[in-house]
């Protein structure tokens, strides 16, 4: 195992668009097999960075290698070992779904029945059976993104990357792209590195990288992400929201603490008692609610300005 | 064998995507017959042309020209619509890359722009006189002028950045790309700088060609007419893919935001 190459490494990988600075700095490792999430809010680089990863933008500065192929210099070959999906749709509705498939088997150099199999084959995997004759446009959005998910996996990529790939969907279609993802994993070790507003979607993740302002600022798995935020987040409504926070650090329960639009998040290690019955007796509190650490508590944490 | 694969597909789709189009093909078939039969019939009466020919036998050639030249450029122009609705990524991300990309683009609207022209060809043994060799001859000229219409549009394409501007594309590069050709009126008689800007224009070269096939007096010799529209197929082409910016496919606003 060790002797094989990185899915993806990126050493100081940086992009530039014009005096923009869309991506400092990334430095990441994704062993194979893996499934990696990056997150961070809009503007924080991840599109770019995917589309760095993907061969479609030239790096301003750094380096990055797909399966220990160097982007720049070999994207041809690393190109074979990509599927991508986008965040936007790219299924046209003038064409039935099976057309659409085709059309994709042969831009990733199939031919002949080597398309005609393996466009066969993701139609019966992914459940498509019944619209594989049906044109695209008479889809849901749902149903176009999983053909999105058959097209990008059809000439099997050893690394799946998707920006976004379930925005816009409903919870059922959501589960649906999920199920197959997962199955892809196990099946064929497919290596899997997505990015996500959603970011429950990230938990069942190998490994989450948080991007703020196009660099890394944090980086491990979910669980030690939100091990770092403490046991449980207490959230705290009201006019006197702050003086309950201020008195939570006091007592020393306290791990860390942060503020949102409408509340402050404070992270707790232990006390849970003494926490509960401080909240109890605070005067202006609207609503105070325990729960466990999320990754949208470290989100907020890391990605929010200092102050905020 | 990968590039052609992707080249295949390209082409594949485009003319699938034609088929399904039923009304903008019968609108680029229609648009010559309108000319034909609209203009030409009152022409007709007026008009008084070299070896005594009628302006509807006159002007059969230029509009063959004209259906594969509208069919074959707004097919390649129409890679804008492919990057604004997202396929033209999906094409750039395959491991052939842009150069298949813009071959298959341009072979997909050559094909598109025969299809058209072919039509009107079909059709030119109910309005003028011809021999089965001419037809022969006329569908080798057609090939040169689709091959070069549609590096034509592929060079408008590159640099076009919004299906916004395809209307005015049609007002200022086709219109005038035509109606100084002698596809509807001899180039002889024009003024002097008005025919410097018709020898300058390839589409002129497609009409003499036609001309030649259909055995009509043309202005240039057809070895001349072969060598211009080759030499423009591979320059424009040449010239497009150095022009085309791959990477501007991907730099919308919103990606350089995110």
């Amino acid at each position: 195992m060790s002797g094989l190459p990185p899915a993806i490494e990126a050493e100081r990988l940086g992009r530039d668009y014009g005096d923009t600075r869309a991506l400092d700095a990334l430095d990441l490792v994704v062993p194979q097999g893996a499934v990696f999430g990056l997150l961070g809010p809009n503007g924080a680089g991840k599109t770019t960075s995917m589309l760095l990863l993907a061969t479609l933008l030239a790096p301003t500065r750094g380096v990055a290698r797909i399966f220990g192929q160097d982007v720049t210099r070999e994207r041809q070959a690393v190109r074979r070992k990509l599927g991508l999906v986008f965040q936007d749709n790219t299924v046209d509705g003038l064409l039935t779904v099976s057309e659409n498939l085709l059309f994709a088997a042969r831009l990733a150099g199939l031919g002949g029945r080597a398309a005609r199999d393996a466009v066969a084959r993701g139609i019966e995997w992914a459940g498509l059976g019944d619209r594989a004759g049906t044109p695209a446009r008479q889809l849901s959005g749902g149903w176009r993104r999983i053909v999105d998910l058959v097209r990008a996996l059809l000439h099997q990529p050893d690394l799946l990357i998707l920006d976004e790939p379930t925005v816009g969907l409903d919870p059922e279609h959501r589960e649906r792209v999920w199920s197959l993802l997962e199955s892809r994993r196990r099946d064929h070790g497919t290596t899997i590195l997505f990015s996500t507003h959603y970011l429950a979607e990230a938990e069942p993740a190998d490994r989450v990288v948080l991007l703020s302002t196009g660099r890394v600022v944090a980086s491990d798995s979910p669980a030690a992400l939100k091990a770092t935020i403490g046991v449980e987040v207490a959230e705290i409504e009201g006019p006197g929201a702050e003086r309950l926070a201020k008195a939570l650090c006091g007592l020393g329960a306290a791990q860390t603490t942060g503020r949102t639009e409408r509340a402050f998040r404070v992270g707790l290690s232990g006390e849970r008692d003494a926490v509960i019955e401080l909240a109890g007796s605070a005067p202006g509190i609207v609503r105070f609610a325990l729960r466990p650490a999320t990754l949208e508590d470290v989100y907020f944490a890391r990605t929010q300005p200092a102050g905020h | 064998m990968s590039t052609l694969s992707a080249v295949y597909g390209i082409v594949a789709r485009d003319l699938t995507r034609t088929t399904r189009q039923t009304s903008r093909l019968l609108g680029g078939v229609a648009r010559p017959f309108m000319w034909l039969l609209l203009v030409g019939t009152g022409y007709n009466a007026i008009a008084r042309l070299e070896g005594n020919l009628s302006y509807q036998a006159f002007v059969y050639p230029g509009i063959i020209v004209m259906a594969a030249l509208f069919g074959a450029m707004l097919t390649a122009i129409s890679t804008v619509y492919d990057r604004e609705f997202g396929m033209l990524r999906l094409m750039l991300a395959s491991p052939a890359g842009a150069p298949a990309v813009l071959a298959g683009r341009a072979l997909a609207a050559a094909l598109v722009g025969f299809l058209q022209g072919g039509i009107v060809l079909a059709c030119a043994p109910l309005v003028v006189a011809v021999e089965p060799r001419n037809l022969m001859a006329a569908a080798g000229a057609l090939s040169l002028a689709c091959l070069s219409s549609s590096v034509l549009g592929l060079l408008v394409a590159v640099r076009l950045r919004s299906v916004e501007n395809f209307a005015g594309v049609i007002n200022v590069v086709l219109f005038p790309l035509l109606f100084a050709s002698g596809a509807l009126y001899p180039t002889r008689g024009m003024p002097h700088l008005l025919r410097l800007l018709a020898q300058a224009n390839p589409v002129t070269y497609q009409v003499d060609l036609m001309r030649h096939a259909f055995g009509q007096p043309a202005e240039f010799s057809m070895q001349l007419d072969v060598l211009v529209l080759v030499l423009v197929t591979f320059v424009v082409f040449g010239f497009a893919s150095l022009l085309f910016d791959t990477e501007q496919r991907f730099i919308s606003r919103r990606t350089a935001a995110s």
